[in-house]
């Protein structure tokens, strides 16, 4: 039982760090243009769809097609910004304005894909190989999701902290006004964010779907799980993100095994109504009033 | 206006002769299933419209509607048609929960919570076999309806002739629900919580009430769908009902009353009419969502022009001359305020103060920039919570208490920006703050029964004697944004009176005034001080503080430094040195 266990929480942790990587993104846009990206699974799955069209369709090698998602990504970032947020921002109402377009967005991303590729699943083959700690044994592929997100955690940390597109941008999420008055291009940094979640979302996307098969309906079953991390994790918070994106892969994981997965997705969606009764701060923000 | 008699009157109109007319059981159901969907529709935006909260997940209250009314059928034997008011009750339960728990974040969450109570409900349904045999779904037998063989109708036609009726009946109660005290709660709270909150609207419940009466007319519609489909599957829950709703309210105008159900009957009609599009329904319902959220935010309504949508405008004064303010109570002491303490992460914003007010009273509070005043007025209000002190108001402590208590017990507090809802007129705006004036039952609004006729006619003499008060009669029918700035000044005080205060807590009222208009605003409040109405004014206008105030309390630092009349205060060097710095040192 305690091996089976252990083997949960490994599969766990893995399909964590593909949740922390949307979840992220969706935390970083909410962070610096306070809105909510409906269409942000939708990326995720458009980086699973490109992989399994790279390693099929074109033949090309696994990894190769990591890239290539990204690059779908940042273009699918691009085109939402522009048709769906930023012209909507500087209205009164702009929030609940960038969300309904958002989820038009996301509907007609899911559609577009099912009549152009169709909705069914679909297996990719990602890192081949398996490897064995203790009882535990490890696919090459979950392995490599682990290892390759937290490459990338580290990465966009250094380029918050570091680098000065980074204090940009969080001085744009502290204040826009005050962001605006000293020189900063308040549209280029609100830009360059949506494009580096959507990066983001497409290479969470190539990396899990090898491990839970790609299907169209995929980032809207992500989406929900991705608020879940994020509400519990604090709106806006990039640490709590990651931290909770793991802990409901994880949680996931250990109740499926007892539960079955139909309940543990239940109670996983049950933590989001709880947390916003509980503490609807997230368990890393601040009580805001 | 529109009324709620009119509507039902044409509703039963069109049941009887719609039921008649259309024998053909395909347009027959087509229609029907439009009502359906425009109910929903309806349901969705009472809270889109009025609260101005997106929903991705309104299918929750619709599916639940259905598998309630479907598993009381299935488990009593009893007939559809007399089981189907229940279904009333779990959109009821549902939506208290759900408004709970995310109304009160605001937009963003309730989107979220939404969408995943539907989640939570389709996975539910879809798993918990025993109940609900999972998505084999649960057929419901339905039975002809009592009238449908005496009339010699189709099932079809019976079908939609009652739908028109019920559709006529929710219409009417929505229309009766937004124009009431309750309805304009709504609006208030979505423009301005904090302005509605400090007028004694309880923001909180007047949210929680708006999504469960949403989700008592979404259960009814997700019921009323049963005839059409019989067998009730966890796909109710799932996204593209949710999306459905959504987009007939918005497409027919979310503010609009007839929106959503014009709406509900175009999202019925167009798959039916392009057959051939049918895969790509959704596809082209989220193209048009996003064309209208981009291009005409206001829906198809919005397309009219302003001066047709109706306005409440202001009706003439009887004669009747109401109390502008409650009677102050018998005792000497009106408030009492000791050792008030407060400070921010290190920073002391208010240090012990202490000072009282007697009945009758117009206690100036003033002192330099960032003295603590604004935050001695917010502990009052009950906007901040004191770190230690006390506040006793008409011999009872109000500490601890949500602002919107404070008021209703009569200590009501204006702020320093003139937040109002801008897009209402004068008139609408002290009618939405008469809130307090006469207490109102959620029943009574939906049905306006006699008694609310009578205390809304009331609330309206009350509003305005109040602008009467502030001498903006004349303005009563103008949009409120439209005012200058010195009178929307005055405009906030009306919409303080008319929450019928005994004390009266005004936060910079002279601020951005010019000399005129502070003349005017020195003028009314010395009319309002003569006719009995005790206050506390804060502002830096400090010739006008020393022409009108009884006695001034001056603070500084946070800290309470003199107290006496204004000629006391002009005096004691510690103000001096205060306000003009250590004088020849």
């Amino acid at each position: 039982m305690v091996d089976i266990l252990l083997q949960q929480i490994a599969n766990g942790l893995s399909v964590g760090m593909g949740y922390a990587l949307v979840a992220l993104g969706l935390t970083l846009i909410f962070g610096v243009l306070h809105v909510i990206n409906f269409s942000h699974g939708e990326t995720f799955m458009l980086g699973g769809l490109l992989t399994l069209i790279a390693t099929t369709t074109l033949g090309l090698p696994y990894l190769a097609a990591l890239p290539l998602a990204g690059l779908g990504g940042a273009v699918l970032g691009w085109g939402v910004n522009r048709i769906a947020v930023r012209p909507l921002l500087a209205r009164r109402d702009g929030g609940a304005d960038v969300l309904l377009a958002t989820f038009a967005v996301s509907i007609l991303i899911h559609q577009a894909v099912v009549m152009l590729w169709g909705p069914a699943p679909a297996r990719i083959d990602g890192v081949p190989g398996t490897f064995e700690l203790g009882p535990v044994v490890l696919t090459g592929q979950r392995l490599f999701v682990l290892a390759a997100g937290l490459a990338l955690l580290v990465a966009l940390e250094w380029m918050l902290r570091r680098t000065r597109f980074g204090v940009e941008l969080r001085a744009v999420a502290q204040s826009q006004f005050a962001a605006r008055v000293v020189g900063i291009d308040v549209d280029r940094v609100n830009g360059a964010t949506f494009g580096i979640a959507a990066v983001v979302a497409a290479l969470g996307g190539a990396l899990l779907s090898p491990v839970i098969l790609y299907s169209s309906s995929m980032g809207q079953v992500v989406i929900i799980k991705a608020f879940v991390v994020v509400v519990i994790g604090g709106m806006g918070s990039v640490s709590g993100a990651v931290a909770c994106g793991l802990l409901v892969g994880l949680l996931e994981a250990v109740l499926g095994l007892v539960a079955g997965e139909g309940v543990a997705t239940a109670v996983i969606y049950s933590l989001l109504l709880a947390m916003l009764l509980i503490r609807p701060q997230g368990l890393t923000g601040k009580r805001a009033r | 206006m529109t009324s709620s008699p009119f509507i039902l009157g044409l509703g039963a109109v069109l049941a009887v002769a719609l039921g008649f007319l259309v024998d053909q059981p395909y347009f027959a159901s087509v229609v029907a299933y439009g009502l359906v969907l425009g109910i929903f529709s309806l349901g969705l935006g009472l809270t889109l419209g009025r609260m101005g909260y997106v929903t991705f997940g309104h299918a929750a209250f619709f599916g639940l509607g259905a598998y309630a009314v479907a598993l009381v059928c299935v488990a009593s034997g009893w007939s559809y048609w007399l089981v189907l008011p229940l279904s009333l009750v779990p959109g009821i339960a549902l939506g208290v929960l759900v408004g709970f728990v995310s109304a009160r974040l605001g937009g963003a969450y309730f989107a979220i919570a939404t969408l995943t109570t539907a989640e939570i409900l389709r996975l539910v349904a879809a798993n918990w076999i025993e109940l609900t045999r999972g998505p084999m779904g649960i057929l419901v037998p339905v039975g002809p309806l009592p009238w449908q063989e005496a009339l010699g109708w189709n099932p079809a036609q019976a079908y939609l002739s009652l739908l028109i009726a019920v559709a006529a009946v929710v219409l009417a109660l929505v229309h009766n629900l937004n124009r009431s005290p309750l309805g304009r709660a709504w609006v208030a709270v979505r423009e301005a919580p904090d302005l509605a909150e400090s007028l004694g609207i309880p923001t909180v419940r007047a949210r929680v009430w708006n999504v469960a009466l949403s989700g008592a007319v979404a259960g009814l519609a997700g019921a009323l769908v049963l005839p059409k489909i019989f067998v009730v599957t966890p796909d109710l829950f799932g996204v593209a009902n949710s999306a459905t709703g959504l987009l007939a309210a918005i497409l027919g105008g979310k503010a609009s009353l007839l929106g959503p159900l014009l709406g509900g009957l175009v999202f019925a009609v167009l798959p039916e009419a392009l057959r051939f599009v049918d895969a790509a329904r959704l596809a082209i319902f989220a193209v048009i969502l996003l064309v209208v959220v981009r291009l005409l935010p206001g829906g198809i309504v919005s397309l009219m022009p302003a001066r047709l949508r109706p306005r409440n405008r202001a009706p003439r004064p009887d004669g009747s001359a109401p109390a502008l303010f409650a009677a102050a109570s018998t005792a000497a002491t009106l408030l009492e305020v000791r050792g008030l303490r407060k400070s921010f992460a290190g920073v002391t914003a208010t240090q012990d103060v202490s000072f009282s007010v007697r009945r009758g009273e117009l206690v100036g509070l003033i002192g330099p920039n960032g003295a603590g005043k604004t935050t001695c007025f917010s502990q009052l209000s009950g906007f901040l919570a004191p770190d230690a002190g006390e506040i006793v108001f008409d011999g009872a402590s109000v500490l601890g208490q949500a602002p919107h208590r404070i008021a209703a017990r009569g200590m009501v507090r204006t702020f320093q920006h003139a937040a109002l809802a801008r897009n209402l007129t004068v008139y609408e705006n002290v009618l939405t703050a008469t809130h307090l004036a006469l207490p109102e039952s959620v029943l009574a609004s939906a049905l306006r029964l006699p008694g609310l006729r009578r205390r809304e006619a009331a609330r309206a003499q009350l509003a305005l004697a109040c602008l009467a008060a502030l001498d903006l009669g004349a303005r009563a029918d103008e949009m409120a944004q439209d005012l200058p700035y010195g009178e929307q000044k005055l405009l906030a005080i009306a919409m303080a009176l008319a929450a019928r205060p005994r004390l009266l807590l005004l936060d910079e009222p002279a601020a951005g005034l010019n000399q005129v208009e502070a003349a005017r605003l020195a003028e009314v409040l010395r009319g309002l001080q003569h006719a009995g109405l005790t206050m506390v004014v804060v502002d830096h206008n400090l010739k006008m503080m020393m022409a009108i105030c009884d006695r001034i309390v001056v603070l500084h630092h946070g800290a309470l430094i003199a107290a006496g009349t204004p000629a006391e205060v002009r005096e004691h060097p510690e103000v001096v040195q205060a306000y003009l710095g250590e004088a020849g040192a």
